[in-house]
């Protein structure tokens, strides 16, 4: 369970979902008109197959990002083509991105390192077998697998190391067996059988973690069963007069807004995982979603969740907007990662189906006048559903990623505005910064929310750009998953890591980050140059979200995911010095373990492991994730004490 | 009236131009001698060429790459807008409660006096004027190339802190020049006070990049916000390169002075809270045949106070043009990457938790600015060139009855081969004789030292500068030694942890001594000349094993099992260097002496005085014990700069006590500890049996009763 990229990007999924059910919409509207929809039904609802099915390999790739049938390749005429009919730019070719590889990353085309064609059952590691487990589950109705590809499948997430692993090595540890549970009643049997049996239980949900949460640790040595939840998928019921709606845990994104969309709702919580990330996950890791200046963050979202842990569940008696009884215990399964128990049912807010949507861009002379336009957007509460600001590097790249245009109108009109915002204002190309807006709501508050900001951006130089350019700002988000893996396929290792930094220091921290990346790549002797970009991506009060995308090619260089990760740990000390966070929302799991001590401190820390102590004295949710054996591995030795002093300066 | 002035100083340069022209063409020697090892003159490309088109081509400087340019107003007005100049403003108001105008008319007051007002067009008279200057004053000078080169590949990269040692005023003019003619954009400079004085200078030095900074600002939190801003928002910006100088002030004494830590902390704050990826530190070692200032520091030295800087005083010293000052070498030393050097000592997430304006830096940094500044006056000794000037005085100040030329020539020789196994970078022309390296020199010094008919060396007697209104026969000897010690005192960082192993080792009375009652020896050394010279806090056992080591490999000292045997050890080797630091101790201990002479008075208790006093009044009494022949001949002792590190060294042992009386801080005598110290010393040098002496000081009378 766990959401890559909490924020966005389905521009043309979303596209897609839209187109297909705004019929139904009309439909439920006009039931709804005849008085014939109950206001709490699970009616129209009825539980349809999961969109992801117990052998996910049969329609994901096993060792990249997405479906089977959808990846960048270099076609017959050497240009980079995008496969498939899934997407918007599925079948079309991308003139511009060969060039840009090339010349950016340093890739070349003769220089190719295909992955392994497959791990077989001879590279897989053993399942070790807890008889009584194994005896007593068969003797319930859930279902289960320990076939080797099922259980390499939920061995890992999507960083760098577990994908490098997949293309050219293999595992040493991974889970000894999958269970599909399809109800909480499920999940409860499968916990207790594993406390009494003394058995690990990793909780999966749509596997796209980039904190190696799923990783098996490699020393345990009592049997791992990954739990399933893609089968408990089902919608349990809506509710229009509180506006809330109950799910499983295992429904994935994609399905749960389609579904609502048919009653003429949404969740509005879009994180760019949403086609494969569960609502479990969102939970379990304190997932943000790209739209969030409207509908809220997972946190703001929930207002029930259950959890099975090993002491029993853990759920609250009501289903309150608000309560005052104390710390609020959803806090403590929001952000647990699997180490205190299975979410199995939530409540959601849901929102009405906005009417109007609509994408728009604006162009800024350069990334710090972008930036203080977002602080001003923020500090005005005006923010649109959504609003990103992209570096110079990052709108290069989106240019290179349009594709090919048959009319000569757009390319003319294309010329034109290049035309008008270089020459006439001034803008420098290698300096300019894009930021894409989302708009969402009425058609008069959409056109008001535009007037809006463009007036803000106008105060920072900034020109509206048109909502093309918008739009292809959100599809890069979501394109980029699939990118990686051709930048595999040329020695190229490329991997994204995010940060919340409060807004003084965010220009600060943008810059000495990307300059840190670089200075590590010069110093580790790295002879190609790194592509590193970021954009500010969220919005708040008092800080913004801060994406950071880095790549490089890797010829000539024996260790690179090592190597990766070393640059990677030196940037996050640098956001750490720079008063930036650990994780925004791709969470800590084991990569960012290191700084959990230093972010919450000595007893916070311990406050977290004395609540694990307490729900799961044995551990048996033992993923190693977050404050789990964070005391004696790392980190332990004890800082000298350091103090702010007064200064004269 | 300005423009008058300028051109008649540049006639008159033009007169005395150039004795060395006609030599350079028809001399393979100096021809030869424009790149050496590897440095590279560049003052005879000027001589050949002039400097009309130098000074008004076009230059292409490298800039730092996150630098958006601005004018110096653009930064004035940054500065003033900036959130800690108004949150320095918003506190002065609560304080003061002044009206926030006047707070802010005094800010706007104190940056106005600050800014320099860098501009091309100044920068490229400026460099006409000190090409002309340059080529007057000096032979030759001298630049590391390659140093520049690395300089160069910084400047784009990262913001730069110059940091070069501090002999004369002419630093900071060669530091400029060797910027321009090197097409590296020219630094700003951290200049003292005192150049506003010269209407004409401080305004082209302004103009050419200085800004002015007061000797103290103590506790005014709206002037060190000021400066902490305008200094900072260079470094941020990148907009020039920051030039400062880490010991504070010049030295009058040609030794290191320990470094100040105000300008460091508050240039590396914008490190610590990451408002810039990383800050180089580049430092840079100054050496001069000869110093500028050489009489002007001897006096100064003696308590005469120095002519305040005025233009006028400048064109007086212009005669000054017409006296040869020999090379100058600059050397750049490796770029210290900030970042670098602090991985791991500095945690600057602590500054996490206030906004960054709001001044602090944690106890991590201030030790890792405390070791940077010493490392990085270290680091300008260990680039010194060391002429044979330098070890010529050496010896001449143990020979100060004189000594022939062919003698010196072999003592020379022998301390030539020491330094250089303690590491010294020498400066020897390797095609010439030993002798005529000497004499030259000499006829450089003339002022100093000359040759007489018997061929013996011999100090000059000199007239001191009129300023001094110096007298005493005694003074104008003291003068003369102490610009013949300013020369020794070049070379003393590389002969001084060794010594205090050789002091201790010939001052034995036993046959052995174990290692580590020399080592409590050495510490005891190095805490009293701690603040004559330069010690790493922290690091005295790794000096005292590495001296040790090079002690015991050149066969200066013989040990066995762990014990030094005293017997084989003092030689010629540990002789010469204790008498080389003899003067020190000898003048600590009379000032240790003058202390305790200080009797308890009715309350019980000495009585306390400023530290000018204390240091004035062993002054007397050093003179008086000079005079009687009780002590050796060491007029140095009557330095002033002396006495007051000795009396520092002695107040951090606990030997002398500070209290603050009314905001003035007086001093006076721990008795108990001082004997200690006093007794102990005297087991290093031969001290005399002191009489009675009584010294004069305002027409009151002093009696020093010895107290042995």
């Amino acid at each position: 369970m766990a959401s890559k990229d909490s924020e966005i990007n389905t521009s043309d999924v979303k596209y897609r979902l839209l187109n297909n059910t705004t019929n139904m919409s009309n439909q439920m509207i006009e039931n709804r008109m005849c008085g014939n929809n109950s206001e709490v039904s699970n009616g129209g609802l009825e539980p349809e197959p999961p969109s992801i099915p117990k052998r996910r390999q049969e329609l994901l790739k096993w060792n990249g990002w997405g479906y089977k049938d959808s990846k960048f390749y270099v076609n017959k005429d050497g240009h980079v083509e995008f496969t498939g009919e899934r997407y918007r730019i599925s079948g079309s070719t991308m003139p511009g991105l060969r060039e840009w590889m090339i010349k950016t990353i340093g890739i070349s085309l003769e220089h190719k390192t295909p992955a392994q064609p497959e791990i077989s059952a001879a590279n897989i590691p053993l399942p070790i077998k807890n008889e009584g487990f194994i005896s007593e589950l068969r003797r319930t109705a859930i279902s289960q697998s320990d076939d080797c590809q099922d259980r390499l499948f939920r061995a890992h997430g999507h960083t760098v190391h577990e994908i490098f692993l997949l293309r050219e090595g293999k595992y040493e540890r991974i889970p000894d067996l999958v269970v599909w549970p399809v109800s909480h009643e499920e999940v409860v049997k499968v916990v207790e059988l594993a406390c009494k049996h003394n058995v690990v239980v990793i909780p999966f949900g749509g596997g796209t973690s980039v904190s190696e949460a799923l990783e098996c640790p490699a020393e345990e040595k009592r049997m791992i069963v990954s739990l399933d939840t893609s089968q408990m998928n089902r919608i349990l019921w809506v509710d229009e007069k509180n506006m809330t709606m109950r799910a499983e845990c295992g429904i994935i994104g994609q399905d749960l807004e389609r579904k609502l969309a048919e009653r003429g709702l949404c969740t509005g919580h879009e994180p760019d995982s949403m086609e494969f990330s569960s609502l479990g996950g969102w939970v379990a890791t304190r997932a943000s979603g790209m739209k969030k200046n409207v509908y809220g963050n997972i946190e703001d979202l929930l207002v029930h969740v259950k959890m099975v842990t090993p002491r029993g569940v853990m759920e609250k008696n009501c289903q309150v907007p608000r309560m005052s009884c104390g710390p609020d215990i959803h806090h403590f399964i929001l952000g647990s990662e699997g180490t205190l128990g299975v979410i199995t049912e939530i409540t959601l807010k849901v929102r009405p189906l906005p009417p109007c949507k609509k994408y728009g861009s604006i162009v800024f002379p350069d990334f710090e006048n972008g930036v203080k336009c977002m602080r001003e957007v923020a500090k005005q509460r005006c923010a649109p559903a959504s609003i990103r600001l992209m570096d110079n590097e990052q709108f290069q790249f989106g240019h290179a990623l349009k594709v090919e245009s048959k009319s000569i109108l757009s390319n003319f009109l294309d010329g034109l505005k290049k035309l008008y915002i270089t020459k006439l204002k001034g803008f420098d190309p290698m300096k300019l910064s894009v930021a894409t807006l989302l708009f969402e709501g009425t058609k008069e508050e959409v056109a008001a929310q535009e007037k809006r900001v463009y007036e803000i951006a106008a105060a920072f130089r900034g020109i509206p750009a048109g909502s093309d350019n918008g739009e292809r700002g959100y599809m890069l988000t979501f394109v980029i998953a699939y990118l990686r893996d051709i930048a595999f396929d040329y020695y190229v290792v490329a991997e994204s890591f995010e940060t919340s930094v409060p807004w003084d220091r965010c220009l600060d921290l943008c810059q000495n980050v990307k300059e840190r990346l670089h200075r590590e790549c010069k110093d580790h002797s790295i002879q190609f140059p790194p592509y590193i970009t970021c954009r500010v991506t969220q919005t708040y009060d008092a800080g913004a979200c801060v994406y950071f995308y880095f790549a490089f090619n890797y010829r000539g260089i024996s260790n690179p995911v090592q190597l990766y990760e070393e640059i990677e740990s030196r940037a996050r000390e640098e956001i750490l010095a720079n008063g930036g966070s650990i994780s925004h929302h791709h969470g800590v799991g084991k990569i960012r373990k290191r700084w959990l001590r230093k972010t919450v401190g000595d007893i916070g820390l311990g406050t977290l492991q004395a609540v694990k102590q307490y729900i799961d004295p044995n551990n048996i949710f033992g993923n190693n994730n977050l404050m789990i054996n964070n005391s004696s591995s790392d980190n332990s030795q004890q800082e000298p004490q350091n103090v702010l002093l007064p200064s004269k300066l | 009236m300005r423009l008058q002035k300028l051109i008649k100083i540049l006639t008159s340069v033009k007169k005395i131009q150039f004795k060395y022209k006609h030599t350079l063409a028809d001399d393979p020697k100096l021809v030869s001698a424009r790149q050496k090892d590897m440095f590279e003159d560049i003052l005879e490309e000027r001589r050949l060429n002039g400097e009309f088109r130098y000074c008004l081509r076009a230059r292409d400087e490298p800039a730092f790459k996150l630098n958006k340019r601005r004018t110096p107003s653009q930064i004035k007005e940054h500065v003033m807008n900036s959130d800690r100049v108004q949150y320095a403003i918003e506190q002065a108001c609560i304080e003061t409660k002044l009206p926030r105008s006047e707070v802010m008319a005094e800010a706007s007051a104190i940056l106005d006096e600050m800014a320099h007002n860098q501009n091309m067009g100044a920068i490229r008279s400026f460099a006409f004027v000190l090409v002309k200057i340059f080529k007057a004053l000096y032979q030759r000078i001298y630049v590391n190339v390659d140093g520049i080169q690395k300089v160069r590949g910084m400047v784009k990269e990262y913001p730069i802190l110059l940091m070069p040692s501090h002999r004369s005023y002419m630093d900071f003019l060669l530091m400029s020049y060797v910027f321009y003619h090197y097409d590296l954009p020219l630094p700003v400079i951290a200049a003292a006070m005192d150049f506003l004085g010269m209407k004409f200078v401080g305004w082209l030095l302004r103009n050419s990049g200085a800004f002015y900074i007061r000797r103290s600002f103590g506790d005014d939190h709206l002037y060190w916000a000021v400066f902490t801003e305008y200094v900072q928002t260079h470094i941020c910006n990148g907009d020039s390169p920051i030039e400062f100088y880490v010991e504070g002030t010049r030295s009058r004494t040609s030794k290191s002075y320990t470094p100040k830590f105000g300008m460091l902390s508050a240039a590396l704050e914008p490190y610590f809270k990451s408002h810039i990826p990383d800050v180089m530190v580049v430092p840079v070692s100054i050496s001069y045949d000869r110093i500028l200032e050489e009489s002007l520091y001897a006096y100064e030295l003696l308590g005469v106070p120095k002519p305040k800087e005025s233009t006028s005083g400048l064109f007086k010293a212009r005669k000054i043009l017409e006296d040869d000052f020999g090379n100058v070498h600059i050397y750049f030393g490796e770029p210290i990457s900030i970042r670098k050097y602090s991985e791991g000592l500095v945690d600057r997430s602590l500054h996490n938790l206030a906004p960054r304006y709001i001044a602090s830096l944690t106890n991590q940094e201030q030790d890792l600015i405390k070791k940077l500044g010493h490392h990085m006056v270290l680091t300008h000794q260990k680039h010194m060139v060391v002429s044979p000037w330098n070890m010529m005085a050496a010896v001449l100040m143990q020979c100060q009855e004189g000594i022939s030329v062919r003698q010196l020539a072999k003592e020379v020789e022998w301390v030539k081969r020491q330094a250089s196994n303690m590491g010294a970078y020498i400066d020897w022309p390797a095609s010439e004789t030993a002798e005529s390296v000497l004499r030259a020199n000499i006829k450089l010094h003339s002022n100093i030292v000359r040759v007489n008919t018997d061929d013996v060396v011999e100090l000059v007697s000199v007239a001191p500068p009129a300023h001094t209104k110096a007298t005493d026969a005694m003074m104008i000897t003291a003068g003369q030694h102490l610009m013949l010690s300013l020369y020794r005192n070049h070379i003393l960082h590389v002969f001084v942890r060794p010594a205090m192993i050789a002091i201790s080792v010939n001052s034995c009375t036993s046959e052995r001594l174990s290692i580590d009652d020399l080592f409590t020896k050495y510490c005891f050394l190095e805490q009293l000349l701690s603040k004559d010279f330069v010690f790493v806090p922290g690091s005295s056992r790794i000096d005292f094993d590495l001296s040790l080591r090079t002690l015991t490999h050149t066969s200066g000292i013989v040990m066995e099992l762990d014990e030094v045997v005293i017997g084989q050890s003092v030689n010629k080797l540990t002789t010469f260097y204790s008498q080389m630091f003899e003067p020190f101790l000898l003048g600590y201990w009379i000032l240790c002496q003058y202390l305790l002479s200080n009797h308890p008075n009715v309350a019980g208790k000495p009585l306390a005085k400023t530290q000018k006093t204390v240091v004035k009044e062993t002054q007397m009494l050093t003179a008086r014990l000079l005079q009687e022949g009780v002590i050796k001949q060491h007029y140095e002792i009557l330095s002033l700069d002396m006495m007051n590190n000795g009396l520092q060294a002695l107040f951090h042992m606990g030997a002398v006590i500070k209290e603050r009386r009314d905001g003035v801080v007086y001093m006076y005598p721990n008795t108990r500890q001082l004997s200690n110290v006093t007794e102990n010393l005297a087991k290093f040098i031969d001290v005399p049996r002191l009489p009675a002496v009584s010294i004069n000081i305002h027409s009151k009378t002093v009696t020093v009763n010895a107290k042995l």
